[in-house]
């Protein structure tokens, strides 16, 4: 089995990378761009279901004070 | 197997060309005639190994080949320039100089100091930030390949101008705001997860730089002399130590001995890593203890060429031949061809070589650190390479052809001064001038840059890149202090200059050693050991080696005259782009003893009322200043150095830093007198009231050309008025003046009674830290 | 006891880098320092029982992937969950200093000492940078560790992720919870001593509330982003040419303090 987990910044809390890139995509004139989030993307394979991919998130990927998680099943 | 033995030169040449070998015909017949004379063809894991060791990044067949030059033969430019500094002086403080992956300098007691610069131009300029970052890896790795702890990075970077139109970029030429950005992230990113602080630096903008941007990257590490093992023999284990081996950077040596052309991309994007700095970590703390429990016999890096530099190399190097199991070495991925594995650039990896006795030990301690580690083969006493995978020989070379077969190359240099004149214009309002000084970028402040290095790691850095009472003045070298127990330290400096280069590369290589060792000698630094770099285009165009042997002469001359010798160096020819060559470049790196750290001057003036001292003398050098520059001109009276004086000068000034004479201390260079003196009032948040008709002159000259002339060998020195008396006599037989007199919150400089410039010196910080934003 | 007696502990794991100045720094206050690798601990080799102190130091461990300092608090926090649970109700001090912060804060222990889930985060800088600068530092509640500060103190930071976050919505109840505990002993302020406010570069990181360092209620556990190993000495500071290279810096005084209460206690 193949997942996808997504781990980015909740809503509200301040993300620095995604303001400075923001900034630098206005300055080379992408004016329509509104806002801009980072996140980082965890391909996890192996015969593990979504639950233990939860645990996964919760023990190690993400900080819950700071961060949200995403899990997708990818197709094999 | 490859035939060779019939073809003719067009096949010769069209083998070389299809397996990327950048083997020229004169070598491939080399090679012909050995196996004609063997009566075998060469296999594909032979032909590479000629390839990587003999191509110009490591055998360098520019700087050991024949030259003619103005009718003269030059037989060997390193030997009859460079390295022969260090001959003719030979001190014996140096331990180690041009034999090793680093020079080592005798430090106290039994340790000494290494030192090693390297470029990584092209994989900056075609991924900046995998490539700046491997740069860093790999000139670590040099330092671990003496058995040496690395204790501090220096890098030196030259960019296009930021503001460069995009239009004017051909296809393939990345931006020099995009390159610039991720350099110094991938700098930043590799010293400060590896836990090395970056502490000395500089970076220059200059169009010549937009095709081919320079990354110089140097490391420098403690080495306990009784621990350097060189002692290797048959039957001694080679071991390779790190990460896994893949397809990345094949061809990475040819590729650097090539120029950049466009699709440059797609045939050697494999040549190009993003490196991890944490590997290195874990291999640094195996090796260390290796070192200390003295269970290794050699050691080396694997740089170019990877196994098939480092592995010839150090058989060659004790005299014997060596056998190697390609099966057995670590792989990311299956589907690696034996020739892959054998030239593979892949970062973090090191071979060790091991008595069989001390084999275990060894294999523990890097297990301990969580270390692949595996005995690939051993030395034989026979001089042979014998290459072997899954039991069947892929390679016999004879290791006297494959060190001495290579024919010496033979270039022709020519080198006629450009159609340059001296400008005419007239003099502009003098404190406007200086603000736009102070923002150019060359100038400007770089601190947006240095705060995201890590220049403090290791708890050593006395003597800090940023200084003053806001800790954001420039200083002009860091000062370490490498041993718990010892108040000794070591002054870190460079030296460079592309703009004089472009009127004459003699006075440009000449003012780069000068500037390196007087911003050494400013914090208080001496017995100064010098780097070369050399940045330059393709040799095999006359002109351009021209321009290089004339900086390899003035090397000779000044730093024979100065007494410093060379301990190290690299060169890095073929940097050409789609735009052409790149400014031919020569970093000068300066090493230098402080005897004791707290006697090291800093840069800010410290209070008010101390008299302000000019040593050296200003001539009307403007050529190639930042002054002329800023109006639009080049000029042609580029800075010249008179090594008797400026020695006289550099001693005197050393014997009042022991003495405790100097406040602050500041070297001049681009911008001359008017930007230093700005420097270190707004670092030090005091003023300064200068008289331009003290200071010392060669002749009758414009007061803007006093300010800004850049000639060499020149400092600004504060002084208390109690100390004046001593601190003059002191420079008896040097040439110098009062200048003037630290003061309240503003830089006054005054001509024949007339006020040409008043400026707040808070005023003056802010243009300078407009100049250059990350 | 006597300093001399006391065994800290200066736990390393891969990516470690300030652990040879941090456990010279502790040598030069007067006890004994050893530095051990984690996985001798994760093995059994060595004991955490046999130190009487234990300070986390700077670096990357594992290189900072997935956060900083995740992935050896997660080591810690499973696998030795109830030495390091026990080391820490026994009251004996645990310091951890910049990736060590953030080593605490990923485990639990801090603010409230107990392994577990986190309930603070440390993330990116508002720059979105790796800053290397000297900071102003006021001192806050009174713990072992700080209580021989002056008032305002210096020392470096250099880290990329070094802005203390407080859970969405709770911020202010909880920033008042640690304040009445004497949860916060180091904030980031002006030369003068007023608070920074969030403004940079005085609060290099964006840090909420101007918080550096965060203890916990009993203040035997602490987590600071300022590197004090190298603050031990005047000629470390960045203007020591100014103002004299002799005597002992600001960082001298957080092992002090630490080695002082550790040897107190026993």
């Amino acid at each position: 089995m193949k997942w996808e987990v997504r781990i980015a910044y909740k809503r509200g809390v301040q993300d620095p990378e995604g303001e400075t890139t923001l900034q630098a995509l206005k300055m080379l004139g992408f004016e329509k761009v509104e806002r801009v989030s980072t996140a980082k993307l965890f391909i996890i394979e192996g015969e593990c279901s979504r639950e233990e991919v939860e645990r996964m998130c919760r023990r190690l990927l993400a900080n819950p004070v700071s961060q949200d998680y995403e899990i997708r099943r990818l197709a094999d | 197997m490859v035939p060779l033995r019939e073809a003719s030169d067009e096949e010769l040449a069209e083998i070389s060309e299809r397996r990327q070998l950048a083997l020229n015909l004169e070598e491939m017949r080399a090679i012909q005639r050995y196996y004609r004379r063997l009566g075998r063809e060469p296999t594909d894991v032979e032909l590479e190994t000629f390839a990587q060791t003999w191509s110009e990044h490591c055998v360098h067949k520019t700087f050991k080949g024949v030259i003619s030059y103005e009718g003269e033969e030059i037989d060997g430019l390193l030997r009859s320039t460079i390295a022969r500094v260090t001959r003719e002086l030979s001190p014996e403080w140096c331990f180690s100089v041009f034999e090793d992956n680093a020079g080592i300098v005798d430090f106290e007691g039994d340790y000494a100091i290494a030192f090693k610069v390297e470029t990584h131009n092209h994989p900056s300029a075609i991924e900046p930030f995998g490539g700046a970052a491997t740069g860093v890896g790999g000139v670590i790795r040099d330092v671990l390949g003496v058995w040496g702890e690395p204790i501090a990075n220096t890098d030196v970077l030259c960019f296009g101008p930021l503001d460069y139109p995009y239009e004017k970029l051909p296809r393939d030429v990345k931006h020099p705001r995009f390159i610039f950005t991720y350099v110094v992230a991938g700098i930043g990113s590799y010293g400060n997860n590896i836990g090395v602080p970056t502490v000395n630096g500089a970076i220059y903008f200059d169009e010549g730089y937009v095709g081919n941007p320079l990354v110089y990257c140097g490391t420098l590490g403690i080495v306990k002399k009784s621990k350097y093992k060189r002692s290797a023999r048959p039957g001694d284990v080679l071991l390779l130590v790190g990460g896994r081996t893949g397809r990345d950077g094949i061809h990475g040596v040819t590729f650097a001995s090539s120029e950049l052309e466009e699709g440059a991309e797609e045939t050697f994007g494999t040549a190009v890593q993003i490196g991890d700095p944490i590997e290195e970590e874990k291999i640094k703390r195996a090796i260390l203890q290796v070192r200390e429990e003295e269970l290794g016999s050699a050691i080396t890096d694997l740089g170019g060429g990877g196994l098939s530099s480092a592995v010839g190399e150090q058989a060659h190097r004790f005299g014997c031949g060596a056998r190697v199991h390609l099966e057995r070495v670590p792989l990311k991925y299956a589907g690696m061809k034996p020739w892959e594995i054998w030239i593979s650039e892949s970062q973090e990896r090191m071979l060790l070589i091991v008595p069989p006795s001390n084999l275990e030990r060894v294999l523990e301690i890097f297990a301990g650190e969580e270390v692949e580690a595996t005995p690939i083969g051993e030395l034989i006493p026979e001089p042979r390479l014998e290459v072997y995978y899954r039991g069947e020989k892929v390679a016999e070379l004879d290791m006297d052809f494959l060190f001495s077969g290579l024919p010496r190359v033979k270039r022709e240099a020519r080198w006629s001064p450009p159609e340059l004149e001296e400008p005419e214009f007239e003099m502009r309002d003098l404190g406007e001038e200086l603000h736009r000084l102070l923002a150019m970028p060359n100038i400007a402040s770089k601190e947006e840059v240095i705060r995201t290095y890590d220049h403090e790691v290791k708890a050593m850095t006395v003597l800090k890149p940023l200084q003053g009472v806001a800790w954001d003045g420039p200083g002009d070298a860091a000062v370490l202090k490498p041993l718990r127990n010892s108040w000794r330290g070591i002054a870190v400096s460079c030296g460079m200059n592309p703009l004089y280069g472009k009127i004459d590369p003699y006075w440009m290589a000449a003012s780069a050693i000068d500037e390196a060792i007087r911003n050494n000698i400013a914090v208080g630094g001496r017995r100064i050991a010098l780097l070369d770099n050399f940045c330059w285009g393709n040799p095999e165009k006359p002109e351009n080696l021209g321009g290089l042997v004339r900086a390899a002469k003035a090397c000779y001359d000044i730093a024979l005259a100065y007494g410093t010798p060379f301990i190290s160096g690299k060169d890095s020819l073929y940097n050409e782009s789609p735009l052409g060559a790149v400014t031919p470049s020569l970093l000068i790196s300066a090493l230098g003893i402080v005897e004791d750290v707290r006697r090291a001057v800093s840069m800010d003036f410290k209070e008010r009322g101390n008299y302000i001292y000019l040593l050296g003398e200003t001539k009307p050098e403007l050529g190639g200043s930042h002054y002329y520059k800023l109006r639009g001109f080049l000029g042609t009276s580029v800075p010249g150095v008179e090594p008797s004086r400026a020695r006289r000068t550099f001693e005197a000034l050393t014997r009042a830093i022991d003495l405790g004479l100097v406040k602050a201390c500041h070297d001049l260079s681009e911008g001359g007198l008017g930007v230093a003196l700005a420097e270190m009032c707004f670092s030090g948040g005091v003023g300064a009231e200068l008289c331009l008709e003290a200071v010392p002159v060669s002749q009758e000259m414009r007061a803007d050309f006093i300010l800004f002339s850049e000639s060499n060998s020149r400092f600004l020195v504060e002084v208390e008025p109690e100390n004046a008396g001593q601190f003059e006599a002191l420079m008896k037989h040097v040439r110098f003046a009062r200048v003037g007199e630290t003061s309240g919150g503003e830089l006054v400089v005054s001509y024949r009674g007339e006020e040409l410039l008043r400026e707040d010196i808070g005023e003056l910080k802010r243009s300078w830290q407009r100049g250059v934003a990350l | 006891m006597r300093l001399a007696e006391l065994r800290v502990l200066v736990l390393r794991s891969q990516g470690t880098n300030c652990d040879a100045e941090t456990a010279h720094s502790i040598r030069e206050t007067g006890a004994g320092a050893e530095v051990v690798h984690v996985n001798k601990l994760l093995r059994g080799r060595r004991s955490l029982e046999e130190f009487h102190a234990l300070v986390l130091p700077g670096g990357f461990s594992y290189g900072d992937r997935i956060r900083s300092g995740a992935v050896l608090a997660k080591l810690l926090a499973s696998r030795l969950r109830r030495e390091l649970q026990s080391f820490v109700e026994e009251g004996k001090p645990v310091l951890g200093i910049c990736n060590g912060f953030q080593v605490l804060i990923e485990t639990g222990l801090l603010p409230f000492g107990e392994v577990g889930e986190p309930m603070l985060a440390l993330a990116k800088n508002a720059s979105a940078r790796f800053e290397a600068r000297w900071v102003h530092l006021l001192r806050g509640a009174a713990t072992p560790f700080t209580e021989k500060l002056p008032r305002v103190s210096r020392m470096p930071v250099a880290n990329a992720e070094g802005r203390v976050v407080l859970p969405l919505g709770r911020e202010q109840r909880l920033l008042e919870e640690l304040e009445e505990n004497n949860q916060i002993p180091l904030r980031y302020c002006s030369p003068q001593g007023a608070l920074a406010h969030g403004e940079y570069p005085l609060n290099p990181s964006g840090s909420f509330a101007d918080i550096a360092a965060i203890a916990t209620p009993e203040g035997n556990v602490m987590g600071m982003m300022p590197h004090p190993e190298r603050a031990f000495h005047r000629y470390m500071y960045p203007d020591w040419t100014r103002n004299g290279a002799q005597g002992k810096g600001d960082g001298y005084r957080i092992f002090q303090g630490m080695l002082e209460y550790a040897a107190g206690r026993l």
